[in-house]
């Protein structure tokens, strides 16, 4: 891969808590630009340090990080960071929140407003512009933050489990969301989550990682045709096989490591 | 139509529940079983409280005092509060350095205060207000303080990964998710400023329902104690009634 092609590059990352508790371990990884990457690991692993190393929330100590050729900084204007709750602000309306990203990156009023409604009505939001959170349904206000995050320009998105805390129903719609979104843009993803099966629908690559101190266990290319819908992948078989090839991997991964 | 049933009756019950009780207290007075001179009775109550405020007239001087004291001392207690607990969220090391001598004014029965606050600032409406302002101060400080501590970490990762600085973040997440907290503590402050102005009057005041309390209860007026009282009742009333009406105008997104 030619550095130009390279969003996100990991480099012998290594991630000791407290001085003893070691919970990431040679860890390289390049991302190309437009690539969706999920990583998939048990809880612990060490999955949503990385995604705080690369908003800068917290330090690098051993290894390089390059975001787009630059060092991670808090509050990067390339990244944009959606967190597993929806974190809406319960005293901002729906259109208030869409607006939220763009408010803190300064971006005019009109020109904010008319791109969170012009996403709110592409996440099915329509009509709820000005309803508070506590009137939304889980996931009401998991598309309101689909629509923040989208609201943001950056070229690099960074989800923590974002359809973690959703019923199966909800999720199958929101991942589809997500596809449809990402599809009209084609920017940089790293998606996080545990559950191998929606990584595996949503990803041109799966990161599998082993259990703390979290290390790179399979790096597998997912060869399914673009554009995808989530909910059609559930019936078809070639899915199902790549699923399955995708879980020996994953076994093989851990056993492979002693865990 | 159950609903609009169903009101009535709640207060055909509510209505019929209290002219049992008055009656029988007036009864109880009248035929000496409640001695009247400790009790007071009905009616004594209601003439006492018509012609203090439709024929003499000169309760209203003395509402209008306790009225003004407590306005004035929420007022000023309630920003000072909220002044200084913005100042200790963003100063940490100042909420440090201050905690034991405010830990110790607030341990301080405010009330036992009066007499010195009397000598201060004399028998006019600013040493009730002193009190007042003293009582409301620490409980609307306490609730700002554990408002702006309570911002949910989520909120504040999410803005800092935005690329917020610390004035957004304070004006945009802090602040805002501190404003529930804050107002259940400014109506608590505003019963205890109602509560420390009374009792100031209590001690002493030129004018002031409290004060017009403590004279009647030395002259053995139980009919005015007890109309004083229930006035007082109706004050405290309306100020909850008027923050709630504000809360919900203010707070409607909760």
């Amino acid at each position: 891969m030619s550095d130009s092609a390279i969003a996100i590059k990991f480099d012998h990352l290594r991630v000791e808590f407290g001085g003893n508790l070691l919970a990431i371990d040679d860890f390289s990884l390049s991302i190309a630009k437009g690539e969706f990457v999920s990583i998939v690991g048990p809880s612990g692993c060490g999955k949503t340090t990385v995604l705080n190393l690369l908003t800068g929330l917290l330090p690098l100590e051993q290894g390089r990080i390059e975001i787009l050729g630059k060092k991670p900084v808090a509050g990067n204007l390339d990244i944009a960071y959606m967190l597993a709750r929806d974190s809406l602000l319960p005293w901002r309306t729906t259109l208030g929140n869409a607006t939220f990203g763009t408010g803190i990156r300064k971006i005019s009023k009109p020109k904010r407003d008319a791109r969170a409604l012009e996403l709110l009505h592409q996440v099915g939001l329509a009509g709820f512009e000005n309803h508070y959170p506590k009137a939304l349904s889980h996931g009401m206000r998991q598309r309101c933050a689909l629509a923040r995050t989208f609201a943001l320009d950056s070229p690099i998105m960074l989800m923590d489990e974002p359809f973690g805390a959703l019923d199966a129903q909800t999720k199958l719609q929101l991942e589809d969301l997500l596809l449809e979104l990402w599809q009209a843009e084609l920017r940089t993803v790293v998606f996080i989550t545990h559950d191998l099966a929606e990584a595996v629908a949503l990803s041109d690559r799966v990161i599998v990682m082993s259990a703390r101190p979290g290390r790179i266990l399979a790096d597998i290319t997912i060869n399914l045709s673009r554009p995808r819908s989530v909910r059609a992948l559930q019936k078809d078989p070639a899915f199902h096989l790549i699923y399955s090839q995708v879980w020996s991997e994953l076994e093989r991964g851990i056993m492979a490591s002693g865990a | 139509m159950k609903f609009i049933s169903r009101l009535p009756l709640k207060l055909l019950g509510h209505i019929v529940f209290l002219l049992f009780f008055l009656n029988a207290w007036e009864f109880a007075s009248r035929y000496e079983w409640l001695n009247p001179t400790f009790f007071g009775r009905p009616s004594g109550i209601v003439i006492y409280i018509f012609k203090g405020l439709f024929i003499s007239r000169d309760l209203w001087l003395d509402l209008s005092y306790t009225v003004a004291g407590t306005l004035i001392s929420f007022f000023l207690g309630s920003t000072s509060a909220i002044c200084v607990g913005l100042a200790f969220a963003m100063f940490p090391k100042l909420e440090k350095a201050s905690e034991p001598y405010f830990m110790v004014l607030n341990a301080m029965p405010r009330l036992a205060l009066a007499p010195l606050f009397l000598l201060w600032f004399g028998l006019g409406i600013w040493s009730k207000v002193a009190v007042g302002t003293s009582l409301s101060f620490f409980i609307v400080l306490a609730s700002t303080v554990a408002g702006i501590r309570g911002v949910s970490a989520d909120h504040v990762t999410l803005a800092r990964a935005l690329g917020a600085s610390s004035y957004q973040l304070f004006f945009q997440v802090t602040l805002p998710s501190a404003v529930p907290v804050i107002a259940s503590g400014l109506r608590l402050g505003l019963i205890f400023s109602m509560l420390g102005v009374i009792g100031s009057e209590i001690i002493a005041a030129e004018h002031g329902l409290g004060q017009v309390l403590a004279y009647l209860q030395s002259t053995f007026n139980m009919n005015g104690v007890m109309g004083v009282t229930l006035l007082l009742a109706f004050f405290g009333m309306t100020l909850t009634v008027a923050m709630a009406k504000l809360e919900r105008i203010f707070l409607k997104w909760q």
